[in-house]
């Protein structure tokens, strides 16, 4: 096993959750990370919402199942001719377009809003339209950047040439393609042309550089957007550096790039040193991350609820328990008031210290104190209560997890078909396997893989006499074996 | 921490599971079971475990133990009754593993 529970691994919020994983259940209640929470995201927000509520505004939602051009055309004009209200708006028509876009090619889309235009004599296409061919020209697999170019082209003929929002929904779309250099490259074009980026893709291309390129490529980047622009780093550029480096664990070149920081004038805000703090999160050193929480309170820079989780989640991981719990009280009176994140982090740090009723009894506190688990405490309490053998109680917890509908985690999965194999509750752990697969907490390769080497592990044992033999219904729930897992 | 490990994971899986869901010619008496010609070793053992739990045939004293009838007996080595444990192994008898 390995010494994390993946039970954590959501609750650990700076890094996870601006991977989106699968493990992070919606309700989450916790404040984004770091770096997400500076203000270059706020913008990207009312956009999706826009388009989610265009689409919901519309019952019932169209969606095209196939690529054919004349079969959209049809379902188009069936749309206008049945529909005896005012002639289809703007937004709908986009959504129509957006829908067929994610599956036609892009020529025939420009058809498509060709066609909309000669049937709909009140339709005429506005930014969204052309920036939803943009988003397609970009996504399209082509090594060259002629599509996109194509589209920037129709856009300036058609009396709507290219802003800022139009780089920046290029920019992200190429990126998530994978298309990093081209994004680069079509920055460059538009700083030739006087439209630099605006500091939030300036930002999000950073960001996207240092995740899946080299620092060369990031610092070639940014001088060359120097030239070309007045863009140069600021303290949001400072901290997605400094986080990439964390992530690195490289902590001697993040305290380096602290100093560039300072250097250029910047005062290192709350994001700052959370992000370092987590750094040293990472590396379990309880004490570095003290000492980066009283710098903290030396500048005067104020902890935030995220601070106070990270400093909790950091020296629980390193095994200081103790100091962790009385920060429970600090945030309080600090006027913070602990979430899942916090209790979950704790129970952890109790599981794994030994003491997984103590864990328990801080879901009865945070319970009273009006604060809802989530899944992940759950696989937390699970995962620590099948490691301290304390498995009717698993069972119980487990019976909660299946009423509300939570997911099993991996390593908690694991961990509680290990512990009912091993006493001899075959049947159950089917139970359990099913139910994973049902939720579908797990994939069946892998929920099955973890069964089969459970049973060929508890085979070998059982010759070698060490594992409970197999039990009766008569004395199910008895004795607990003790026996220790490879 | 967290991106080194899922790239492990997402690298070792192809090749650790590749056995598990490789569809493989059975032999007859399993595609009579089967009711198809090809399947993974995986498909195999939900098809069998599914088939236990809709006949009702694990032991009502003891759930761990499964009470074949004929069709089951024809693919678990002609057994009477089969332990859930050995199941997956019974299994996969079935799915020799191929020389390279």
């Amino acid at each position: 096993m390995g010494k994390l529970p993946p039970s954590l691994r959501s609750a650990k919020f700076p890094i996870t959750l601006l991977k989106n994983p699968p493990s992070i259940p919606p309700q989450l209640p916790q404040s984004p990370p770091p770096t997400i929470q500076h203000p270059h995201i706020p913008k990207k927000i009312p956009k999706k919402l826009k388009s989610s509520n265009t689409q919901s505004r519309n019952p019932p939602s169209i969606t095209f199942n196939s690529p054919n051009l004349s079969e959209a055309k049809t379902l188009f004009n069936s749309l206008t001719k049945s529909s005896k209200s005012p002639p289809l708006d703007i937004k709908f028509c986009n959504s129509l377009l957006q829908s067929f876009s994610s599956i036609s090619t892009l020529q025939d889309s420009i058809s498509l809003v060709n066609h909309f235009v000669k049937t709909q004599p009140t339709f005429s296409p506005d930014r969204s339209t052309y920036h939803i061919l943009l988003n397609q020209s970009c996504k399209l697999p082509n090594p060259s950047l002629s599509y996109v170019h194509q589209i920037l082209n129709y856009m300036t003929t058609h009396n709507c040439p290219p802003n800022k929002d139009s780089i920046d929904i290029a920019v992200r779309a190429l990126c998530s393609s994978g298309r990093e250099e081209d994004a680069v490259e079509l920055v460059k074009e538009f700083c030739h042309k006087n439209l630099p980026p605006d500091s939030y893709t300036y930002n999000f291309l950073i960001k996207q550089l240092c995740k899946n390129r080299t620092m060369s490529t990031v610092d070639n980047f940014i001088k060359e957007m120097k030239e070309f622009s007045d863009l140069k780093p600021d303290l949001v550029t400072h901290t997605i550096m400094i986080d990439n480096v964390c992530n690195g664990k490289n902590l001697r070149e993040a305290t380096r790039l602290l100093g560039v920081l300072i250097e250029e004038g910047f005062k290192p805000d709350c994001y700052v040193y959370n992000t370092i703090m987590k750094g040293y999160c990472m590396l379990s050193q309880g004490g570095e991350i003290l000492g980066v929480y009283k710098k903290m309170q030396k500048e005067g820079v104020k902890p935030d609820l995220v601070t106070y989780n990270i400093l909790i989640f950091g020296l629980s991981k390193s095994g200081r328990v103790k100091e962790a719990r009385k920060f429970l009280d600090v945030m309080v009176e600090m006027g913070h008031f602990p979430d899942a994140v916090t209790y979950t982090s704790l129970m952890n740090g109790m599981c794994r210290q030994g003491d997984p009723l103590g864990a328990l009894a801080l879901l009865e506190e945070m319970d009273a104190k009006g604060c809802s688990p989530n899944s992940c405490t759950y696989n937390t309490l699970l995962h620590g209560l099948c490691k301290s053998r304390l498995l009717e109680k698993g069972i119980e917890l487990y019976g909660v997890m299946k009423d509300g509908g939570m997911k099993l985690e991996t390593g908690s999965y694991g961990t509680f078909v290990r512990a009912l194999c091993r006493n001899g509750r075959i049947a159950e752990a089917y139970e359990v396997f099913d139910h994973a697969v049902e939720s579908k907490s797990l994939t069946e390769v892998a929920a099955y893989s973890t069964l089969e080497s459970t049973l060929k592990w508890l085979k070998n044992a059982k010759e070698h006499g060490l594992a409970a033999q197999q039990k009766n219904e008569t004395d199910q729930g008895g004795a607990v074996s003790f026996l220790v897992l490879p | 921490m967290l991106p080194q490990r899922m790239k492990k994971a997402i690298t070792e899986n192809p090749k650790k599971h590749a056995n598990l869901i490789e569809l493989v010619n059975l032999p007859s008496t399993l595609r009579e079971f089967m009711g198809q010609s090809q399947t993974s070793r995986l498909g195999c053992f939900m098809r069998v475990w599914s088939y236990i739990k809709a006949n009702n045939l694990q032991d009502p004293n003891n759930k761990n133990v499964v009470n074949c009838d004929d069709k089951l007996k024809s693919i678990l080595l002609g057994k009477h009754q089969v332990e859930l444990a050995e199941l997956p192994s019974l299994i996969k008898l079935h799915f020799p593993k191929q020389p390279k």
